[in-house]
């Protein structure tokens, strides 16, 4: 394994997931906005209207400034925080899907040269040639969607690829189409609530309330579409996904989903009241009002997509704590977990000092089983009491331990839980964290017991 | 377990999907690309603080263009350095992923100094455009720009020197006393050599871009033929100079190098060497005539920086295989469809970048308020191009879901 990074009381994933949802939004404003860009340059055009190309040229610079700072930034932002936070697991990626990430970066060249040729070429080329590029970066953008959503559903549904191992297996799984459409539909009505704000700051009176009510429409219909085909996502979901999420299993997967639900019907009726009954309410605050709404929105159906795939960080194959489970003869990969049972993680980890691997010492075995318990929880939970992500103290308390054995037999039966993956070590390792959690992480007093 | 072991084992289990020498050289033709975007903002920022204390009507003028062209340059370096970030993690990733846990904060952190550095950038434009000019927003900006851009570059600069040494890395983060160290605030590594080896091309390679400059705006009539001489003769002194520096620098590193990977007699790095001696002879003659041989100059200097970025790369090699690591052990899961998949898209794109490079160059060098007209059968093409691969991978999946009984 590699050396552990520890964020006291979050987590590093936490920091993977404000990154990922920080880049949700500017990047599927990129998916979205030319779209609507280009059909308010093209009325401009077929109906001679130059005064609709004043949104036009706020709208791009906008999406420069904020999509191709903030978007391409936590963009490179989620793959440095997964390589940080879960290195196996992004490798594990990477080396499935490499040709589709670079894929994806041809998509990405082809984004960040017609933006700026649009941009800058905007009243000093032909109307036509414009507008090809404004398309052009249309579909460059939603194509680069249209990988990467592969890549995000294969990590919950892997199916097919387990028998195969074959790129395009895992890559059009039962989950691929659902949630490409759901994203779609979304990125419409995010370009939507950006839209409605960009185009109340136009100067002509007629075309900002036309342009407001446009953008809203527009809004409406992304919404329409997102709950539709999220339903169809719920559907496909994986058994287990479902059990845990809407059966109750983890019961906060449900209220994430319903407040992903309840922030849409505020942005609903954002678009509802300020786009096409109002439009005159239209304005800067009411829009970033509403974008922390969106932003909030997003987050909890981000979350809600995350919790559904644990224990797996990808499906079926590697567990969050990134230990591959089952065989997969189909790749020649050899399970993990049944390796680390039979050898021992201790002896597999290389940043352990030499001193400590046949240690009698009480103390040397805690600080053992510390390296332990990092690789095997500390993905996923805070170790301190005051711990904000999963803390272990509460949880490990209410299990009411008289002993380091009763918490080393205690990680025997975590592959029990439909949502925790197995302790993917031998006796000794699970004596050293049971130790360890006894110890330290609840507090117990250490008694010289004269070993 | 033994260094050795360590880095064997943590390849990853699924193998490389193609035969390791295409993804080397897709990562140092990537890196190469994205280092010369970085060399130019870099070189434009410090360059763009000259010219504005020299306060003249032409060093005004060139500060403006320097402002453009680094928001427009880092979008770009940005961009391109998605390709060997990708690349590394496949064929050296227990490297990759052992420095950059051991110093995970500095990797976050270099993502705040990207945007601190990007935003300033921006405020040095902005502010420079706009009507009133305050003084102070610009100078300032641009300070923090350079000091943002110095910090990236330090730290990208550390996470690459620890993964030259892994013999080192167990003494860092592990220890009887204290064990692993979790904070990921361990720092090592910095060669100053190696940095100023990164850092003085850039200075070379904008002026390389100035010469360009000057050639593609000579058919602009609001642009003098003095001001257009002054920034090419400029361009050239730079790029000649500081290539000189660069060679000087690129020596003193190597001077650096452990003897026993004998680096100075790896045929990689006699090539960039002879090539770097050559360009600058090329160089001094280019600049008695700096427009005319502008496109060659650029030409020749991106093909140095790829020999030495190969080079580099054989360095690595050396390094890694001093640990009995080679790239050309990795196992291998071949997978000729996503292969096909990148290459088809990779040369597909050249059309479409195409007429989005003819559109730029058309109307950049029309004349103010000329409406300039770009050959429709190139758009139509290049559009066309994105609606086709859509269809074909679209289609292509669709079979797939019915087939694996995963659509419906």
């Amino acid at each position: 394994m590699y050396p552990f990074w520890e964020v006291p009381f979050f987590t590093s994933g936490i920091v993977i997931a404000l990154i990922a949802t920080f880049h949700i939004l500017p990047c599927h404003l990129a998916t979205g906005a030319f779209w609507f860009s280009v059909y308010v340059e093209r009325k401009a055009v077929r109906q001679n209207r130059p005064e609709l190309k004043e949104f036009v040229q706020k709208f791009t610079l906008l999406i420069l400034v904020f999509c191709f700072v903030i978007g391409s930034l936590t963009g490179v932002g989620i793959w440095y925080s997964a390589t940080v936070a879960s290195p196996r697991a992004i490798s594990g990626l990477i080396h499935n899907y490499v040709w589709g990430w670079a894929t994806e970066w041809v998509f990405f060249i082809i984004e960040i040269a017609t933006i700026y040729v649009y941009y800058y070429t905007l009243g000093r080329i032909d109307d036509k040639s414009h507008l090809k590029i404004g398309w052009i970066y249309a579909w460059a953008a939603w194509i680069s969607m249209v990988i990467i959503t592969g890549i995000l559903a294969f990590m919950l549904s892997s199916d097919k690829w387990l028998q195969t191992g074959g790129f395009f297996d895992g890559f059009f799984n039962s989950t691929y189409w659902p949630q490409l459409f759901t994203r779609t539909a979304l990125m419409f009505a995010i370009a939507g609530v950006y839209a409605v704000t960009v185009a109340s700051r136009m100067s002509d009176e007629k075309a900002r309330h036309e342009v407001v009510r446009t953008a809203a429409v527009w809004g409406i219909a992304g919404l329409a579409g997102t709950a539709v085909f999220m339903a169809w996502y719920l559907y496909k979901l994986p058994e287990p996904a479902k059990e845990l999420s809407l059966g109750g299993g983890l019961p906060y997967l449900g209220h994430m989903l319903t407040a992903a639900g309840v922030l849409m019907g505020v942005i609903f009726l954002y678009f509802l009241v300020v786009g096409l009954i109002r439009p005159q309410f239209a304005n800067v605050v009411t829009g970033i009002i509403a974008m922390v709404i969106l932003f909030a929105a997003i987050g909890a159906g981000e979350g809600f997509r995350e919790g559904i795939r644990r224990p797996w960080i990808i499906n079926q194959y590697m567990y969050g704590h990134q230990v591959v489970g089952p065989d997969l003869p189909a790749k020649a990969i050899k399970s993990e977990v049944t390796k680390f049972q039979e050898e021992g993680l201790l002896k597999n980890l290389y940043f352990v000092p030499d001193e400590w691997r046949d240690s009698k010492d009480q103390e040397i075995i805690v600080k053992t089983g510390r390296i332990l318990a990092l690789h095997q929880c500390g993905n996923c939970h805070s170790f301190e009491q005051e711990g904000k992500i999963r803390p272990l103290p509460p949880l490990l308390a209410d299990l009411q331990p008289e002993s380091p054995d009763d918490l080393a037999g205690f990680l025997d039966s975590l592959g029990d839980y439909p949502y925790m993956p197995p302790f993917a070590g031998d006796d000794q390792d699970k004596q050293a964290v049971g130790a360890y959690l006894f110890y330290r992480v609840l507090g117990n007093p250490m008694v010289d017991n004269g070993e | 377990m033994d260094l050795s072991q360590y880095l064997n084992m943590m390849r990853d289990p699924a193998g490389l999907p193609f035969y390791p020498i295409i993804f080397q050289l897709l990562m140092v033709l990537t890196f190469a690309m994205h280092i010369v975007m970085v060399n130019l903002v870099v070189g434009g920022v410090v360059l763009a603080i000259w010219e504005k204390a020299k306060n003249t009507p032409f060093s005004h003028r060139l500060t403006k263009a320097l402002a453009r062209m680094i928001t427009v340059s880092l979008s770009i370096a940005i961009v391109l350095g998605v390709a060997p970030l990708l690349f590394v993690q496949t064929i050296y990733d227990p490297f990759w992923y052992t420095a950059t846990t051991m110093s995970a904060v500095w990797a976050m952190f270099f993502l705040v100094a990207v945007a601190g550095a990007f935003y300033a950038a921006y405020t040095f434009y902005l502010g420079k455009l706009g009507a009133g000019n305050p003084k102070t927003t610009f100078a300032l900006s641009s300070y923090v720009c350079v000091i943002f851009l110095a910090l990236a570059g330090v730290i990208i600069h550390m996470i690459t020197m620890e993964q030259t040494i892994p013999n080192q890395w167990k003494e860092w983060t592990v220890s009887p006393w204290t064990g692993m160290n979790t904070t990921g605030f361990i720092f090592h590594g910095i060669k100053l050599g190696r940095l100023m080896h990164f850092i003085l091309p850039s200075f070379a390679v904008t002026g390389v871009f100035l010469m360009i400059y000057s050639w593609y705006f000579q058919p602009r009539s609001d642009y003098p033929q003095e001001y257009l001489n002054y920034v090419a003769e400029k361009g050239a002194k730079m790029a000649l100079w500081f290539s000189v520096f660069s060679v000087g620098a690129g020596f003193w590193w190597a001077g650096m190098i452990p003897k026993d990977l004998h680096f100075l007699s790896n045929p990689f790095f006699i090539v960039g060497a002879v090539a770097g001696l050559i360009l600058m002879v090329f160089l001094a003659k280019a600049a008695m005539e700096p427009v005319k041989n502008a496109i060659p100059a650029a030409v020749a200097m991106f093909v140095v920086i790829f020999l030495m970025c190969y080079a580099r790369e054989a360095l690595r090699m050396a390094y890694a295989g001093a640990f009995g690591y080679s790239i050309f052990d990795y196992k291998l899961n071949i997978s000729w469809g996503s292969t096909l998949l990148f290459f088809a898209t990779f040369i597909g794109s050249f059309p479409v970048l195409y007429f989005t490079g003819l559109a730029a160059f058309k109307a950049g060098r029309a004349e103010k308020g000329q409406v300039v007209t770009i050959s429709p059968s190139a758009g139509k093409l290049a559009l066309s191009l994105m609606v086709v691969w859509f269809v074909v991978v679209a289609g292509f999946g669709v079979v797939i879901s019915l087939k694996n009984g995963t659509l419906f």
